[in-house]
């Protein structure tokens, strides 16, 4: 496309008080050779972005450098379908936080139409990538509360649905209540399951298809593309899927591991034995079928504790409010007695809570359970200490429920692990291989559930610190796995009660058809979301040294037969890690790529007095960091210039080598925290970037510079009152050494 | 601590709640109540503890507890209560509990505080005071002059209402008696200083000392002072009438001027029985939003009083009047109540001249009464003073909030 570009300059917002706009113009039209300038006062209202429509239509602008407030600002506003927009932010960047009319402000800004008017110039419009045919329906594996309301969800859409289910029926472990919780406002009494109505609903759906008794194989492809191949009724069956929702649920702690709470004893039950009894008819207690009146609930049974799970299952007290609740309702004479560490009823279930406490047949205590022994007649004491009174407590009871907490079924035991990995071992003998007996072996490697064909592994990685559950580590974006198109929900995703999983099956049902829409269209989703670009790749210079498939944190990247790696494209979220993983520098994007950046930093300014300094900024954490600095009016040293990119994930040695042989004195790279328990959009791009500047003193002595230059500094969004102090201190870091010798150059 | 065995009782939890504690189960134990509670002692302060024991049903725990009883009813508690389980109310109706442990026999208790058997509660006295009245006087309107002589003589007068007081008062001291032996078998205290105790718990109750330092329903104290006072004024004055008629063998002492003892003693004590009681009743309206309006356990009394109050005064102000129709049936109706309160003394609220008596007094016995400084003294506590001056700091900070409402 022959560019035309147009220069659109707002002297709103406090950026004509700051700065003098009319200086631009030399800038912009004879430096850099803009065609089109025009200022406005206000460029976001109807008439300034008439103008720039104007231009469009009247003179042919097609690439638009809009020189106004953060692109993530009115957005909306400053979108022409059809041309290159570039946004040079000078609003936050200079307007808000530099000291107004002064030299150093000005050269700043200046700066930034020159950098925006450059990077016009390298981007081009993107062209989406588009499967040849793309797949609508989707794969729900897990046909408990949460996949089902996944399939209703998504069937009710429009969409068609697969939904396998391991066990023989629906209804996982809901359709084995007695009764269940509230499910509504006033949130006040158990209600009678409505599991029936929910499986009725689903095997009667038109467009859902069920599969009982069904185990997944093997899911192979991308998302609107993905071949499925499930073991049903001992036979198998292979159809298509454009989406994956994982919904395979969890299974009660072993309460066998509870020897000191009693468990070995007939009449110290789980909470799950305790539904099949009362479903059975009158509470009654395993050792002699004796009527029990006196029922405590250990709650926190295995939960909280480090010799167990160290987590809050989160549904446990609500169960054991519950169950309270019908041991009162069955005998109105019976008591129960709910021992607990600390009460928790998550949201609106604190409204049962209070109910139940208002029942005076139901006595609760904080306290510490130290024990269950054996009283007469095959009674139970359970002693507690830490009690509401202060006091150590020996509590008689009939019968003693457990309230035992959730295991993600992703999670595999320790000794599975081993089981398997025998198995693993003699496979690669019988084949002729060696094992290797150091080799690590990492749970979601184990195949048990989606069975995925994708080079890093057939499950989906767990978080470090999520105890097996395949939680997202994005706080907001909670059923994002870090497959795309798969999507987790209900239980296996964190511990959660039936309500929590009907609401998470919707949401991942929902998640699951954007998905599929999304790869029809070409563009990416969360975090990218509308994106349309791709990495694109010039084959012909690559040397198959797999950085790029290692790196890669969302699988996209597989090799052929020949070690030659290529994207898939549609597992791909744009993030760009490929590009700076690339030491060859053959992956680039239509408006982001190696070359892009470098010439930022020829076509910069650097005078031979005066400090230049440039940061590489995140654009999810630290760039809304540094404008929230800007509407807290934060002053920052005017040294700087702040450039945008997708994750540092895409730092690629040779900017460093570009900028600091441009006379640039330092850079300074702003990114996430490390480790992938940091919500980073793109797992852990930060934390590679630090690899890749591990080299950097090989480039810098090169070129006979201190390595000291650069620097990666860690910061989450919340940090941005420290960032002009972070600043600062490298700038006083730069000023110490020599100002850089290439400046003569 | 050895380990101790609890058992909780349902029955003890349904009547807790029957008797006006419906809210008892609301407590989720964060001890608000403790904290803002002034007349509370900082060595186990109540009523949080009474509120676990009452929500579990741990009935032996009130055996001989005498903190339900230091407990004035402020309703500080109540008021800041963060869940609304209203511990004033709640301890109010564990009170009524511990009552029929103590009064025997215990089922009166139960009759007495029971609405539905209100009518049957006057019925039963009035029937008895008409029998005496027609065998002995004039159960009917005499004619002439207004004597009450005429219409019930003297000397049955002192026959049964002696004895319905004795019959009252000896329950309560048996009672009150029962309750001391079971507060010191519970607290482990053998000696004390007994004289020391009760003059301390009179000089106490004579000024009212310990009522005032409630917050929310402190004016509450001055409704209970005027009663407390009138009874004395009313007490006196028929003493003085015993005085007049037994002893100096006077003829009718009530006829006497105005300007004479019995006449004034009659009289304020007139005016400040209704004066208290409306005050009372007021009080209790006025603060319902903030902590109930309270059970029936706690208006009995207060009706019952007041009727004898009105009724005394109606009987004496249509006798000046000369409104004979009028004046007797009031004079009968005054003599019904006072017969009630006499008979029902130590099964009502009323009961709580014993045993709140009892457990003020053991509160100076064991000593742990001195452990607690009087709110003017506190002053700012030591730091590291331990966990006594932790609670007092906090109980000030809830001071502190109270004054800036």
């Amino acid at each position: 496309m022959e560019k035309k570009i147009g220069v659109y300059i707002c002297k709103g917002c406090g950026i004509d008080e700051a700065v003098e706009v009319d200086k631009f113009e030399e800038v912009a039209t004879k430096e850099m050779k803009a065609p089109v300038y025009k200022t406005h006062d206000a460029l976001c209202s109807p008439e300034g972005l008439d103008l720039i429509k104007g231009d469009i239509e009247g003179e042919g602008v097609n690439t638009i450098v809009v020189t106004a407030c953060s692109p993530r600002a009115k957005h909306k506003e400053f979108t022409f379908p059809g041309c290159v927009v570039e946004r040079a932010n000078i609003r936050e960047f200079v307007a808000w936080t530099q000291e107004p009319r002064t030299e150093d402000t000005q050269a700043l800004a200046e700066d930034y139409v020159r950098l925006g008017v450059s990077r016009a110039k390298s981007a081009d419009l993107p062209e989406p990538f588009l499967l040849d045919e793309t797949e609508m329906s989707v794969l729900v594996v897990g046909g408990g509360i949460s996949g089902m309301t996944s399939a209703l969800g998504a069937a009710d859409a429009g969409y068609n649905v697969a939904l396998v289910e391991k066990n023989d029926a629906l209804g996982g472990w809901a359709g084995k209540m007695y009764k269940q919780l509230p499910q509504s406002y006033p949130f006040e009494s158990i209600e009678t399951p409505t599991i029936g109505a929910t499986i009725d609903r689903v095997t009667s759906h038109d467009k859902i298809k069920v599969f009982t008794s069904s185990v997944v194989e093997k899911i192979a492809g991308v998302p609107g593309q993905y071949d499925v191949s499930i073991k049903t009724n001992g036979g198998s069956e292979q159809f298509k899927s454009g989406a994956v929702v994982m919904a395979a649920g969890w299974r009660p702690y072993d309460a066998g591991k509870l020897e000191h709470l009693g468990s070995s004893n007939p009449n110290v039950i789980t909470n799950m034995q305790m539904e099949e009894i009362a479903s059975a008819g009158k509470i009654t207690r395993p050792s002699d079928g004796k009527e029990a009146k006196r029922v405590a609930f250990i709650q926190c049974a295995g939960s909280r504790d480090a010799n167990h799970l160290p987590y809050c299952s989160s549904y446990c007290c609500l169960t054991s409010l519950k169950q309270a609740a019908y041991v009162r309702e069955k005998n109105p004479d019976a008591m129960a007695y709910i021992l607990y560490k600390d009460m928790r009823t998550p949201g609106q279930y604190e409204l049962f809570y209070k109910s139940m406490q208002d029942d005076p047949g139901v006595m609760l205590t904080k306290g510490e359970v130290t024990g269950v022994s054996e009283a007469p007649g095959g009674n139970l004491f359970v002693s507690l200490k830490d009690s509401l009174l202060g006091e150590e407590i020996k509590i008689e009871a009939d019968l003693v429920v457990l309230a035992t907490g959730m295991v993600p079924n992703t999670k595999i035991e320790v000794e599975e692990l081993a089981e398997w990995k025998a198995k693993f071992d003699e496979k690669l003998k019988a084949s002729g291989g060696q094992p290797d007996p150091k080799a690590p072996l990492e749970p979601h490697k184990v195949p048990n559930i989606l069975n995925l064909d994708y080079k890093q592994g057939p499950e989906l990685p767990v978080l470090e610190e999520a105890y097996g559950f395949t939680d997202s580590n994005y706080i907001c974006f909670q059923y994002e796995s870090r497959r795309t198109g798969i999507y987790t929900a209900g239980s296996i995703r964190q511990p959660m009660h039936m309500l929590g999983s009907i609401e998470d099956g919707m949401g991942a049902g929902l998640k699951a058809i954007q998905i599929v829409e999304a790869t029809k269209n070409g563009y990416s989703v969360h975090p990218r979301a509308w994106d349309q670009t791709y990495p694109e790749v010039n084959l012909q210079k690559c040397t198959s040294c797999k950085r790029c498939t290692e790196e890669c944190p969302f699988s996209a990247i597989e090799e052929d037969e020949k070690g030659t790696p290529f994207h898939k494209m549609s597992r791909c979220r744009r993030c760009g890690t490929c590009l700076g993983s690339c030491p060859e520098r053959v992956i680039n994007f239509k408006d982001f790529s190696i070359n892009m950046i470098s010439t930022l930093f020829k076509d910069m300014d650097i005078p031979e007095e005066g400090m230049r300094i440039v940061a590489l900024v995140c654009e999810n954490d630290a760039y809304p960091a540094l404008d929230a600095a800007a509407f807290n009016r934060i002053k920052i040293n005017s040294a700087f210039r702040f450039i945008p990119v997708r994750c540092l994930g895409n730092l690629n040695l040779a900017w460093v080598a570009d900028a600091l042989s441009k006379g640039i004195d330092g850079m300074i790279l702003l990114g996430c925290k490390f480790g992938e328990n940091y919500q980073c959009h793109f797992v852990k791009g930060s934390e590679l970037a630090n690899e890749r500047l591990g080299k950097v003193q090989e480039t810098l002595g090169r070129l006979m510079l201190e390595s000291e230059r650069v620097k990666l500094v860690q910061l989450s969004i919340q940090d941005y009152d420290k960032l002009p102090d972070m600043l600062n201190e490298f700038a006083d870091e730069i000023e110490e050494m020599e100002p850089n010798p290439f400046k003569e150059f | 601590m050895a380990e101790q065995v609890i058992k909780p009782d349902l029955d003890f939890v349904k009547g807790v709640i029957a008797a006006g504690g419906d809210s008892l189960k609301k407590c989720y134990q964060c001890a608000t109540c403790s904290v803002v509670c002034n007349v509370t002692p900082d060595k186990n302060p109540f009523p949080r503890k009474e509120m676990i024991w009452a929500q579990w049903g741990l009935k032996e725990k009130f055996q001989g507890n005498p903190d339900v009883w230091l407990c004035h009813q402020c309703n500080d508690c109540t008021a800041y209560c963060p869940r609304g389980a209203k511990p004033g109310e709640v301890l109010g109706a564990i009170r009524k509990q511990t009552i029929s442990q103590y009064s025997s026999p215990g089922f009166l208790v139960n009759l007495v505080n029971n609405k539905k058997f209100m009518p049957f509660l006057f019925i039963l006295p009035a029937i008895l005071l008409a029998v005496v009245i027609s065998a002995t006087g004039n159960l009917g309107i005499p004619e002439g002059e207004i004597v009450f002589t005429k219409f019930m003589p003297v000397f049955p007068i002192q026959i049964v209402f002696t004895l319905a007081l004795i019959f009252g008062v000896g329950v309560g001291i048996m009672g009150m008696k029962k309750f001391w032996a079971d507060m010191k078998e519970a607290n482990g205290v053998t000696s004390g200083d007994l004289k020391g105790s009760i003059t301390g718990m009179l000089t106490e109750l004579l000024s009212h000392e310990k009522f005032k330092e409630c917050d929310v329903s402190r004016d509450r104290a001055t409704s209970h002072l005027l009663v407390f006072y009138s009874f004395i004024a009313l007490g006196i004055a028929t003493a003085l009438g015993v005085l007049y008629i037994d002893i100096l063998h006077m003829e009718s002492p009530f006829r006497f001027g105005y300007g004479t003892p019995i006449k004034i003693f009659g009289l304020v004590g007139a005016v400040t029985i209704i004066a208290g009681t409306f005050l009372m009743m007021s009080n209790r309206f006025k603060n319902a939003e903030k902590v109930g309006l309270g059970s029936y356990f706690e208006w009995h009394p207060i009706g019952l009083i007041g009727v004898i109050g009105v009724s005394g005064t109606l009987a004496w102000g249509t006798r000046v009047a000369n409104m004979a129709g009028l004046a007797y049936p009031i004079y009968f109706i005054h003599l019904v109540g006072v017969l009630s309160l006499f008979l029902y003394l130590p099964f009502s609220k009323l009961a709580h001249i014993f045993y709140r008596g009892a457990a003020l007094s053991f509160n100076k016995y064991s000593g742990r009464e001195a452990a607690v400084q009087p709110a003017a003294e506190t002053t700012a506590p030591a730091a590291g003073a331990g966990t006594e001056s932790a609670h007092e700091s906090e109980a000030e900070s809830g001071q502190g909030e109270k004054t800036r409402e």
